[in-house]
């Protein structure tokens, strides 16, 4: 058994919480609501020590980099809804906010995400092993039913509709497949608890 | 009938108890299933063999403890594989505590190597800024990374002093749990560096990579638990998540067992109306 004041703590406060399973009790509160302000006053630190006095004020203060004055100030606009007469003024940070994640996003997604991924669907059905042969007409077949489902400008009737309905079986496919990954992610995390009490705690594997 | 009817209103306590039981008692008297080998595990562990000596991985722990259960077991054996091939191993996280749950992994893997931190790995912390932070990080990794995890001038480190950008990155391994993680990797970094990415994730996360493995901006994928356990069989470290494997077959032989009686139960609710 383990003589670490960090495992004990740590393997009493999973207990407490897994004591919920049982039914709510005030060891389970007692665990809730330490974990919320721990959370809380984590994030503070790193919000402090990571985002805002490295990026902000570490380089106004001790290197003189006065270029920071600018996105101080403008992060200080984010809080003029406060006052009522210069409310407008938080128009300049989000508009900023806006335009740089916009240039950022839409370019590289495409560059990153649309063009491959369309890119991959191209694939060829002659010269290549059967195997190979069902999987690439699989992703093309289901790629074009999953898309003529989510066609919303003709009724999905005959040709349209047959594909519709192979498009939903394509995703409820999928989504059984991220349901069974689901469970097992789960179940992951409760396998690394009870390793956790098992090994760092009890000793007893 | 009486005996569904019973199913039908059984407490739920008694099942959570029962997966309870068929974790616990595998991890006491391990079964020894075994283990297979899934494409993308083997794709990522080929490409680290592929890898020559002193070539420079950069090891992205974009996790934290929610996700510690599933992605700390791939770290290590990730890192146990790097170190064991004498390559360059260069952390960071995306997620705050991610680098420090990363650095537990390279204090325990790290010395039974012999491998000397500044040279064989370095540790630069947690870099915040997303998608404008990988960019720039692909561009000049002097503009993002100034220090390491204590705070220690990078310059003064011999392997800082080697990574100047994307190009000096032959491997990226991302150990993702969500956003930022592996998309922005893929997005903001394969694609506009064309440096290598891999990656180990939740395993919740992981169908979503299968397209991303398919069109080639994914060597290969480390899905969940089962991932971990795959690759500590490759590199013959059998440790936690092999440990676990055990726990997770018997649980997913009682939940198909659940989903049977739970649907019988609903054919016969269906029959009486």
């Amino acid at each position: 058994m383990s003589w670490n004041v960090g495992v004990w703590i740590a393997s009493l406060l999973t207990l407490a919480i897994y004591s919920f399973l049982y039914k709510d009790n005030p060891f389970y509160k007692v665990a809730e609501n330490i974990f919320v302000g721990v959370s809380a006053g984590y994030w503070a630190v790193v919000l402090w020590f990571d985002f805002t006095w490295p990026n902000l004020f570490e380089p106004l203060i001790n290197r003189g980099n006065v270029i920071s004055l600018i996105p101080i100030i403008v992060g200080l606009m984010m809080f003029a809804p406060l006052i009522p007469k210069i409310s407008w003024l938080v128009r300049i940070p989000l508009t900023f906010t806006m335009g740089v994640a916009m240039a950022l996003v839409v370019t590289q997604r495409i560059q990153g995400e649309i063009f491959p991924q369309l890119q991959a669907t191209f694939l060829p059905l002659a010269g290549v092993s059967p195997g190979v042969l069902i999987s690439n007409l699989l992703i093309i077949i289901g790629v074009i039913a999953t898309l003529i489902y989510f066609y919303f400008s003709k009724e999905h009737k005959g040709v349209l509709g047959f594909g519709a309905k192979l498009g939903i079986w394509f995703m409820m496919i999928a989504f059984g497949a991220s349901f069974g990954y689901t469970v097992m992610a789960r179940i992951s995390l409760l396998i690394g608890r009870v390793y956790f009490l098992l090994h760092n705690w009890l000793g007893i594997i | 009938m009486k005996f569904i009817d019973r199913l039908e209103h059984l407490d739920r306590r008694i099942i959570f108890l029962l997966v309870g039981i068929a974790v616990i008692i595998p991890m006491l008297i391990p079964l020894g299933l075994p283990v297979d080998i899934s494409k993308p595990v083997k794709d990522v562990y080929d490409k680290v063999e592929s890898l020559s000596e002193g070539s420079i991985v950069v090891v992205s722990a974009d996790y934290d403890p929610g996700s510690e259960a599933e992605l700390y077991p791939a770290t290590e054996a990730f890192l146990e594989h790097c170190f064991r091939r004498n390559l360059r191993v260069f952390m960071l996280g995306l997620w705050p505590a991610g680098s420090n749950l990363g650095n537990l992994a390279l204090e325990e893997i790290a010395p039974q190597y012999n491998k000397v931190y500044g040279l064989d790995y370095i540790n630069v912390g947690y870099r915040p800024g997303g998608p404008v932070m990988l960019v720039s990080l692909g561009r000049n990794v002097a503009d993002i990374v100034r220090t390491d995890y204590t705070g220690t001038p990078i310059d003064s480190f011999p392997l800082g002093r080697a990574v100047k950008s994307a190009r000096d990155i032959d491997l990226v391994m991302t150990l993702s749990a969500g956003d930022p993680g592996v998309l922005h990797w893929i997005i903001y970094f394969n694609a506009r560096y064309g440096t290598p990415i891999a990656c180990a994730t939740t395993a919740i996360m992981a169908p979503q990579q299968y397209p991303y493995i398919s069109s080639g901006q994914l060597i290969g994928l480390l899905g969940g638990l089962k991932g971990a356990a795959e690759y500590e069989t490759l590199v013959e470290r059998k440790a936690r998540a092999v440990a676990g494997m055990d726990s997770q077959s018997i649980v997913h032989v009682l939940l198909v067992i659940f989903i049977v009686i739970g649907n019988i139960i609903l054919f016969s609710q269906r029959r009486k109306k």
